[in-house]
């Protein structure tokens, strides 16, 4: 019996593990030997040069910018997409009506394309747009995207807008979650009612607030679509991403060996950066007694 | 239960099954159809070879080349030309580099830089054009020899067929000026610089010389449509980078950034993002392809050749005869890719040598795209009159084909027009350098990364 339940396991579980044979194992092979070599994938030849592109790629300072800027779009982005997610799914959560209504408007963002957004945002922070001429004929002047602190804050503030519906449904269900006896017995045992958040319902939101914040590190590693759209990277790679960077290699300069080993880089950092901040969170939620 | 485990694995491997057919891109079948043996297409059993055409990714283009594959079919039953659109993802570039690494690049394409072709010439991708029988008739009947000149290559091959060649100038706003008491644009350093401190004291922040969040950009190829512009004009055409030496004319080139940095100091340049400065009068100045006119005929009908608006060749320094002014030349050509059979190639040369041996193709050419066809005899030739009488606004792109200046074929030029943006042009549109130190050090890290 056992033996017929794990063959039917290896069979229904196959095609996710060819799938993933395919698109995941086979091109992270292809991705490290292309990084071992100096190809460009269509020259006849090409040369192994060892480990001559990853440290070509720990010199640039492209490289070491999307470094940096993935930490710095953490700082921008996590903070206020959490604070916006929870209020957004406390808000709902209190509803007694359309609750489903509201989740909805509040996850349309996450479906809409960051081209189109990014559009958006450049038409109206340009020089000539309504508001900055406003904010000349007030005395402020500012380049918006030409600033590398208000350039940063502009992306990090459109990812938030994009991600706050989507980590709200999580946390909502989070919300839904949590036995309302517990209230009840917290405000039998004298709990008040400006405490009942910090004392009951974070705690108990804790497991799912813990996987939107994974989740809202984790993109600070992948920004793409808006950078390349509204900065390129600038000003002075002030936002210049992983994607970015590789994107730059790999389809502009059309270094296929090169920006494999900036892919790999980016893995490396994504890995161990993602461990430390989950090993932080957890430890975090143990020392508060919420896991 | 024996009859279970055939069905779940039957049920596996259909899924299997459709996830490898799902990978397929099914280019076999599709590119060969019933006649070709290779992926490109080729000379089938009944004796027709089949080219495949990519154009570039813009409607009218296509339907240019497909009408001419139409017509070329129609008198040459023996070769088929399958036209189809140049993929874009993520750049047209990137789509080329995919099909040739995948085996599966057309015949032909057009829409090909000279800095690109070099790249995939770097790469053995292309045919060299020069060494195929029928060449040298293609550039006579055209009538190109000039045009085509500075497209040799530095191995002494052609490998692009320039298709097209706008020789980029710069356009002025006739209002503007006429405003500041201009009856035309200026032509030198000190001319233009005079007429932006009187802009400057007349308008103050709300309008500009030169409006432009690109000039603040390091990305490669902008660099063609400022630095390339005035650098052409300065140094008469001087070629940069020959081959792998950097050839750069150091009086010119630091006039070019000395000018630029006399316009930052007068306030004249707006290095941020700003919805169509010139069109909305935000900028006086600004360099303009032949391109731009469609867009304005549906967008900004009001403005209105040596109406409201004028163009120029690039300014030139004092000392330089403005006369003599050349620039830089927007220019895309046609390549035939080494992957593709000698049968191949020989059918894409007689289907090429067919189109340009009728100055009507290329004027059909003009008429739909608005793009100047890369010959020497645009302005003299009868069957461009009725085009360059409708559109005076692109009589002075087809003046100039021969004063433009094509890109650098060096392999390397998107790290080579990066560094003049991230070493000097940009620093010095942001007043972080002196124009000598911007060029000095622009050199210096061109010449290292051309060793």
């Amino acid at each position: 019996m056992d033996q017929r339940n794990n063959r039917l396991g290896w069979l229904f579980t196959s095609p996710y593990l060819i799938y993933s044979l395919i698109f995941f194992f086979g091109p992270l092979v292809w991705s490290f030997f292309l990084s071992i070599t100096d190809w460009n994938l269509i020259a006849p030849t090409f040369n192994f040069v060892g480990l001559h592109n990853f440290m070509n790629g720990l010199r640039s300072p492209g490289v070491h910018a999307a470094f940096w800027v993935t930490y710095k779009f953490m700082m921008v982005f996590v903070p206020i997409v959490t604070v916006l997610a929870i209020a957004v799914a406390v808000l709902v959560h209190g509803l007694t009506r359309f609750k489903g209504l509201f989740l909805i408007g509040f996850f349309l963002p996450y479906l809409s394309s960051g081209v189109v957004s990014s559009l958006i945002v450049k038409g109206l922070l340009s020089y000539n747009s309504p508001i900055n001429t406003f904010l000349r004929g007030v005395g402020i002047d500012i380049d918006w995207l030409g600033t590398p602190l208000s350039a940063l804050f502009i992306v990090g503030l459109i990812l938030a807008w994009k991600f706050t519906g989507y980590y709200a449904l999580i946390l909502t269900s989070g919300l839904e979650s949590i036995d309302k006896e517990v209230y009840e017995a917290a405000a039998i045992d004298g709990v008040k009612d400006s405490q009942r958040f910090w004392r009951i319902t974070l705690p108990l939101l804790y497991p799912a607030l813990y996987t939107t914040l994974i989740l809202a590190f984790g993109v600070t590693f992948g920004i793409f679509t808006e950078v390349y759209q509204l900065t390129g990277g600038g000003p002075d790679n002030a936002t210049n991403t992983w994607q970015m960077e590789i994107f730059k290699q790999a389809f502009t300069n059309l270094q296929a060996g090169y920006a494999s080993a900036v892919a790999l880089l980016a893995s490396v950092a994504t890995f161990i950066s993602i461990f430390v901040i989950r090993k932080i969170l957890e430890i975090w939620g143990k020392r508060n007694g919420w896991v | 239960m024996k009859k279970k485990q055939l069905v779940s694995l039957l049920l596996t491997g259909m899924m299997t099954t459709g996830i490898l057919s799902a990978c397929s891109t099914g280019q076999d079948t599709t590119q060969n159809g019933d006649t070709s043996t290779n992926a490109g297409g080729g000379a089938g059993g009944g004796g027709v070879t089949t080219i495949e055409f990519w154009a570039a990714p813009n409607p009218t283009q296509q339907a240019f080349w497909q009408e001419m594959a139409k017509n070329y079919e129609a008198t040459n039953p023996n070769v088929k030309i399958n036209v189809s659109a140049m993929k874009e993802s993520p750049t047209s570039e990137a789509g080329i580099q995919a099909a040739i690494a995948a085996k599966s690049a057309p015949t032909m394409s057009e829409n090909i830089n000279r800095g690109f072709a070099a790249q995939l010439a770097d790469s053995k991708a292309l045919v060299p054009l020069d060494t195929l029988d029928g060449f040298q008739d293609i550039v006579s009947e055209r009538n190109m020899s000039s045009t085509i000149g500075p497209w040799k290559f530095a191995d002494g091959h052609q490998y692009v067929l320039p298709i097209y060649s706008n020789a980029m100038l710069f356009g002025w706003r006739l209002d503007t000026l006429k405003e500041l008491g201009y009856s035309e644009p200026p032509k030198t350093y000190g001319e233009i610089l005079e007429l932006t401190k009187k802009l400057k004291a007349k308008y103050g922040d709300k309008k500009f010389l030169w409006a432009k969040a690109d000039l603040a950009d390091p990305t490669a190829w902008k660099r063609w449509f400022d630095f390339y512009m005035l650098y052409d004009a300065a140094s008469n055409g001087n070629k940069f980078i020959e081959g792998d030496k950097f050839t750069g004319d150091d009086k010119a080139g630091q006039e070019v950034l000395t000018f630029v940095d006399d316009l930052r100091k007068e306030k004249g340049l707006l290095a941020r993002q700003t919805t169509d400065p010139f069109e909305n009068g935000v900028g006086t100045f600004v360099d303009i392809g032949p391109w731009t006119f469609t867009t304005w005929a549906q967008k900004y009908p009001n403005l209105k050749y040596n109406v409201n608006y004028a163009l120029t060749m690039p300014p030139v320094p004092d000392d330089v005869d403005p006369a003599k002014s050349k620039t830089f030349a927007d220019t895309k050509g046609l390549v035939i890719y080494a992957s593709a059979t000698k049968a191949q190639q020989e059918a894409a040369v007689g289907f090429i040598k067919w189109v340009y041996s009728d100055a009507k193709n290329d004027a059909a050419w003009f008429q739909q795209t608005m793009l100047p066809p890369a010959r020497d005899d645009l302005t003299s030739n009868a069957a461009f009159k009725t085009i360059l009488d409708q559109n005076p606004q692109l009589k002075p792109y087809a003046e100039n084909v021969p004063n433009a200046i094509p890109p650098m074929d060096n392999a390397k030029y998107n790290d080579l027009q990066t560094i003049i943006g991230e070493q000097a042009f940009n620093k010095v549109v942001k007043g972080e350098i002196s124009p000598a130190d911007g060029w000095a050090n622009m050199k210096k890290a061109i010449e290292d990364a051309l060793k």
